[in-house]
């Protein structure tokens, strides 16, 4: 049976979704690590299904200025990932990488939003890759985008896009530890409804 | 400063006689400030896409189309009227340059779709400051009818 909405996902479907998300950021932490030269692990990942206002207080409001990395997914899975890099999250890419640190994101020049874009490229990537393998479909992504600005509107992207067919926002992701330290780099993945079927289907659990 | 009232996503609140409303962080999101100046009535309406195509229609806020008549039947409930009333909008943002997608680019449809059904409800457009690729923080005094813009690293607007 076909879910119509984020809100009709069993608890199978959903623990299915972890393992993916598990798997996802776990190489994409992999992957992080390989680049800054430093450990990072990844918290255990959530697949959060929320109101669209209940979403942006969970992220940490809505005007809060953050950085943001956007690849949208097309092919057999149609989707919008999202990088949301926090403060802390560029400055510990920041020491590691090119040696500073910046106090606001005013300060970032253009060797910093590459830097940042490549870092959010390769976490996207990477745990696209690892969900493409697992389930055996095949996935196009798009070259990345960037904006530095209010979160709440940068969230607002994949809810407007999926906005017709649901009220409710799918995310699947989780935070970064380094140094032992919590990292609140959070890597979303928000599938159209259609593709969430395929996906389940593919996984062998839809019912 | 009188005590802000919020309103979410796809929503919409009412205030008369004084009072702010905000809307935060509206990307291709777009805020519309209602205002019957002659009972300093106002309602914020924060919509996010163009057209309510939904069969059960049960948030008739998340459209321009049913937002905006929604709003006006709740203003003419309490005395509201029509030729008095106008309209100022904020939003329609681009918030990312990336190609693809089933809707394009959302916030330049429902810029266009807000304007068309204002149009069509013979309301008037009084300002607007939308488009681009900021986000906008929306405030709006009922009393006045004066809207207010706040965006990362600009100065606000008073519009």
């Amino acid at each position: 049976m076909n879910i119509h909405s984020f809100d009709q996902l069993t608890s199978l479907e959903i623990d299915t979704l972890r393992e993916i998300g598990s798997i996802g950021t776990g190489n994409a932490a992999t992957a992080l690590s390989t680049m800054l030269g430093r450990e990072v692990r990844i918290t255990l990942p959530e697949v959060r299904i929320m109101g669209y206002n209940e979403a942006i207080e969970w992220i940490g409001g809505p005007e809060a200025v953050t950085a943001g990395v956007l690849v949208r997914l097309s092919g057999q899975i149609n989707g919008i990932m999202l990088s949301v890099q926090q403060m802390e999250f560029v400055n510990l890419v920041f020491q590691s990488m090119l040696g500073t640190t910046i106090e606001s994101y005013e300060e970032l020049g253009e060797l910093g939003k590459s830097t940042l874009v490549e870092v959010g490229n390769i976490a996207i990537s990477t745990f696209i890759n690892a969900l493409a393998g697992l389930s055996g479909v095949s996935v196009e992504l798009t070259v990345p985008a960037f904006a530095v600005d209010m979160q709440g509107a940068i969230l607002a992207v994949p809810m407007a896009e999926y906005g017709g067919m649901s009220d409710y926002l799918m995310t699947i992701g989780g935070n970064f530890v380094c140094d032992n330290k919590q990292v609140p780099c959070r890597l979303l993945l928000s599938p159209d409804i259609r593709s969430l079927n395929f996906l389940l289907q593919k996984l062998g659990v839809a019912e | 400063m009188n005590e802000k009232i919020t309103v979410g996503i796809a929503d919409m609140k009412l205030a008369k006689g004084s009072g702010i409303l905000i809307t935060y962080a509206l990307g291709s999101c777009i805020g519309l400030c209602f205002h019957d100046p002659k009972l300093k009535l106002g309602a914020l309406l924060h919509i996010m896409l163009p057209l309510n195509m939904e069969a059960g229609r049960k948030n008739p806020l998340k459209y321009a189309d049913t937002g905006i008549r929604e709003t006006l039947r709740q203003m003419e409930s309490r005395g509201g009227a029509r030729s008095r009333i106008t309209v100022k909008i904020a939003g329609g943002a681009k918030m990312f340059e990336v190609n693809g997608g089933n809707l394009g680019n959302i916030g330049q449809r429902n810029i266009e779709s807000v304007h068309t059904i204002l149009r069509k409800e013979n309301i008037r457009l009084v300002g607007e400051n939308v488009g681009g690729s900021v986000a906008r923080t929306l405030l709006f005094d009922v009393d006045t009818g004066q809207g207010c813009i706040r965006s990362y690293g600009k100065q606000d607007i008073i519009f």
